[in-house]
């Protein structure tokens, strides 16, 4: 540590050190140290390149506490200086003056060496929910070619599953089709349906990328979706795209308005009997059809993968597993919907439910679970089903036990209002257990804890308002993309605040629930934003990309073995 | 000092004070006394206990029957989602309202078969029958079994004041009054 160096300690997160002599009397001679109030200002910026200049540093150290979001403040010092100041980052925490001299140990000098790049004009968006469908629509829109990879053999994510939305009671079928339908068609959007990534090296503007492409066992192209293997195909499982609330046979359709609408065969239950082949006379089915690896390069990529329901039975006192009375709300959602497994007819032990307990916060906002976060739509959703059911059982009684009630969106207050107008009581309090009593009906243990009295309350349905949680592969997901994780094991964003839908990686965005838990509008919202960023670049024509840009290819990948639909839906 | 300072700082030696802590955090959920086996036969509210101490409500939580009301089961210990350490708390509680004199009748009885026996629940008949049905001795190799052990549990008693704390009288060997 020979070097004329210059330390900055900004006071932003800091509030600035005292230390400045006793750092000062560890550097080499005509070195300087000063507390600055807010470096990132321009004039601050203007007065280091001076000192830089005036006083010969050979090297700048900047002491900050947000050092994630001001690289790029100081490009204009590296301009003008040929080096960019180093940036440490101090926490509250920390003793600064050590951190300091720790950091002075290693300094390696950070040349600007930005180039500039083309940028090919496509973007990869990974997950083909509402939030996918929505950004590669954007996109396309924009004139620019879309690679939208599914895991799933079709698009629509968690929205195709549900009955209507809140606040407005739209029906998601009549909102979410046409969504599926126009990405489905879009010229530019090139739909990769039973595929994952598995590759991506390169930077922005050019990342190269590989898709494994499961085999669907049956020619997209050729299939017209007539259905007539289903019916004669012998072997019946559970439907996943239903929770396995109804049946499915060895080859199927997920759901009628599926898209791509083609049959998929899945060979773990397919009995090899040969009759679709047999009977479909478009000649669609390929019993020798292989995985496939397909690349190309694109500009931006778009993270869009969403979120996977809480396993309840991870909250054993709850019963879901023990009991048939006990579902999740996604269960629910199928129950009512016309599309689902029982055409919309709310049967449990083959009669309507007349007394329904809602369980809150089941999975979120418990720590003893590893669920810091609150999932943020399940007041709402539980509330829109007790609207749901009521439709269809005009006299059922309902019974939403909660911590707190979360209805912040636009127009949620007003919703909630509505729910309680119509007769829903919500009572303060989590439910501690569930279990089966004597005659059969369900008991739910729970608190009013604003009358301070425990109570049990007699249910013939008890639904778990299941939270939101990030997709069990995310860590492979992040490790492949160079991505991190935050603690709520969801992706993290470069910051929360002013940079949500950047990530760490230059030219790597994403949105809706794959960054946390939210509603369709936010996701929307944030969705539109991030097709927005991933085309800027694009539209530019050029980047600028240093050597920390470039991503890290990593072997690991989240490919799963086919059959596809397994474990995604929750 | 504020109540809530004294609970952690209190329990804090023997249980951890990032265990005690946790007391802080709770969110007033009800999950704790929704599933309270006590508090279904018995007035104990578990999480209203918790309030009352985070509110330093000194004199009331100390002076309260509930507070001897838990079985100290750790069913609301294991099922919090905030991770509050319930029944680790509400011991520490009873060790605070021990030392001020309130401690509960049928604690301070248990605690005379302590220093009478070497138990806080002596053997009878039944446990003797089931001792043996699991095949073990009929006898367990404890005070029970060696008498002369129990004179070092009276002196242990005296050295800490625990006869006092009881108001033990070594006369009547019972409790006094
Ligand atoms: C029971 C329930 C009811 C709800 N009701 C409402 C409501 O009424 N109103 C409302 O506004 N919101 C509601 N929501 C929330 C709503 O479902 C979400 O806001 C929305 O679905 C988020 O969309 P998404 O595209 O981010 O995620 P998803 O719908 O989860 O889509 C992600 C897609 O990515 C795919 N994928 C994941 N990983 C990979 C990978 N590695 N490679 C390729 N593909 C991958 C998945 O297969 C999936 O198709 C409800 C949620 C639940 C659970
Ligand atoms: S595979 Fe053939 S029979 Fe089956 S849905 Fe497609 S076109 Fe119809
Ligand atoms: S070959 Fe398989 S998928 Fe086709 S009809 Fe027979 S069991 Fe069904
Ligand atoms: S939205 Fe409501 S039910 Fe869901 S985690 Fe948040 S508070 Fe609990
Ligand atoms: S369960 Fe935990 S967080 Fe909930 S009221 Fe009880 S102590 Fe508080
Ligand atoms: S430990 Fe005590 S307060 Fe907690 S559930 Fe058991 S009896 Fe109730």
């Amino acid at each position: 540590m020979d070097k004329k160096t210059g330390v900055y300690i900004c006071h932003c997160g800091l509030g600035g050190s005292t230390e400045t002599e006793e750092i000062l009397k560890k550097l080499p001679k005509g070195s300087i140290v000063k507390d600055s109030q807010y470096l990132c200002d321009i004039t601050e910026q203007e007065l280091l390149i001076k000192d830089i200049n005036e006083k010969d540093l050979e090297q700048v150290v900047v002491a900050c506490f947000a050092s994630d979001v001001h690289r790029s403040i100081f490009k204009k010092v590296g301009d003008e200086v040929g080096f960019l100041p180093n940036l440490i980052k101090i926490e509250e925490s920390d003793d600064v003056v050590e951190k300091i001299i720790a950091a002075l140990d290693d300094l390696k000098p950070i040349k600007p060496e930005e180039t500039e790049v083309d940028v090919n004009p496509s973007v990869l968006v990974i997950g083909a929910g509402i939030v996918g469908e929505q950004a590669s629509l954007d996109i396309g829109d924009a004139g620019y070619k879309v690679y939208l990879v599914e895991r799933r053999p079709n698009i629509g994510g968690h929205m195709a599953q549900l009955d209507k939305t809140f606040p407005t009671l739209d029906c998601a079928s009549c909102i979410g089709t046409p969504k599926m339908v126009a990405t489905g068609q879009h010229p530019n959007i090139e739909l990769l349906t039973c595929s994952e990534v598995i590759e991506v090296s390169g930077h922005a503007g050019e990342f190269k990328v590989k898709v494994l492409r499961h085999p669907r066992y049956v020619d997209e192209n050729e299939c017209t979706g007539c259905g007539i293997c289903v019916d004669n195909c012998p072997a019946v499982v559970a439907s996943e795209f239903n929770l396995g609330v109804g049946p499915r046979k060895a080859i199927y359709i997920p759901f009628a308005q599926a898209i791509p609408l083609a049959a998929i065969r899945d060979p773990e239950h397919c009995l090899s009997c040969r009759m679709c082949e047999y009977v479909c006379d478009k000649k669609a089915i390929r019993f020798d059809q292989e995985e496939e690896i397909i690349e190309f390069e694109v500009g931006s990529i778009l993270v869009t993968t969403g979120f996977e329901l809480f396993n309840c039975d991870l909250r054993p006192e709850l019963g879901y597993d023990k009991y048939d009375r006990v579902i999740n709300a996604l269960e629910l959602e199928r129950l009512c919907a016309p599309t689902g497994p029982t055409a919309g007819e709310i049967l449990i032990h083959g009669k309507p439910p007349k007394n329904i307990v809602f369980v809150q916060c089941v999975g979120s906002r418990d720590k003893n679970v590893g669920n810091e976060y609150c999932s943020r739509v399940c007041c709402m959703y539980a509330t829109k089903q007790c609207n749901l059911v009521r439709e269809k059982v005009p006299d059922a009684k309902f019974t939403i036990c909660y911590t707190d009630i979360r209805a912040f969106g636009k127009g949620h207050e007003e919703f909630y209002n509505r729910m309680q107008d119509e007769g829903v009581i919500y009572l303060r309090g989590i439910v501690s257990e569930v279990y089966r009593g004597e005659n059969g009906m369900m008991k739910v243990r729970v608190e009013n804890t604003l009358m301070v009295e425990p109570v049990e309350l007699e249910a013939d349905l008890v639904v778990l308002s299941a939270g939101l949680v990030a997709p069990a592969d995310t860590p492979q997901l992040a490790n492949m993309l160079n991505l991190d994780v935050g603690d709520d094991k969801f992706l993290a964003e470069a910051h929360v605040n002013i940079r949500p839908m950047e990530t760490r990686v230059k030219g790597i965005y994403m949105a809706g629930c794959a960054q946390g838990p939210k509603d369709i509008s936010d996701s929307v919202a944030q969705t539109s934003g991030a097709a927005a960023k991933a085309t800027i670049p694009i539209s530019f024509g050029k980047v600028k990309i240093g050597p920390e840009d470039e991503v890290k290819v990593v072997k690991e990948t989240t490919a799963t073995a086919a059959p596809i639909e397994k474990e995604v839906t929750g | 000092m504020e109540f809530v300072d004294e609970i952690i700082e209190t329990g804090g030696p023997i249980l951890g004070s990032e265990h005690m802590e946790t007391l802080r955090v709770c969110m007033q959920c009800g999950k704790c006394t929704g599933g309270c086996p006590s508090g279904r036969l018995t007035a104990i509210r578990t999480r209203k206990m918790i309030l009352s101490a985070l509110l330093n409500m000194r004199d009331e939580v100390l002076s309260s029957d509930e507070l001897w009301l838990c079985t100290t089961c750790y069913t609301c210990y294991e099922r919090c989602p905030r991770n509050v350490k319930v029944t680790d708390i509400t011991r520490t509680i009873r060790n605070i309202a021990g030392r001020e004199g309130y401690l509960a009748k049928s604690h301070r009885m248990a605690a005379s078969y302590v220093i009478k026996t070497g138990h806080g629940v002596p053997i009878n008949d039944a446990v003797k029958e089931s001792r043996k049905k699991l095949g073990l001795s009929e006898i367990p190799p404890t005070t029970h079994a060696y008498k002369d052990a129990l004179k070092g549990i009276q002196t242990l008693a005296k050295k800490t004041k625990f006869d006092e704390l009881i108001d033990f009288d070594w006369e009547t060997m019972n409790l006094k009054e």
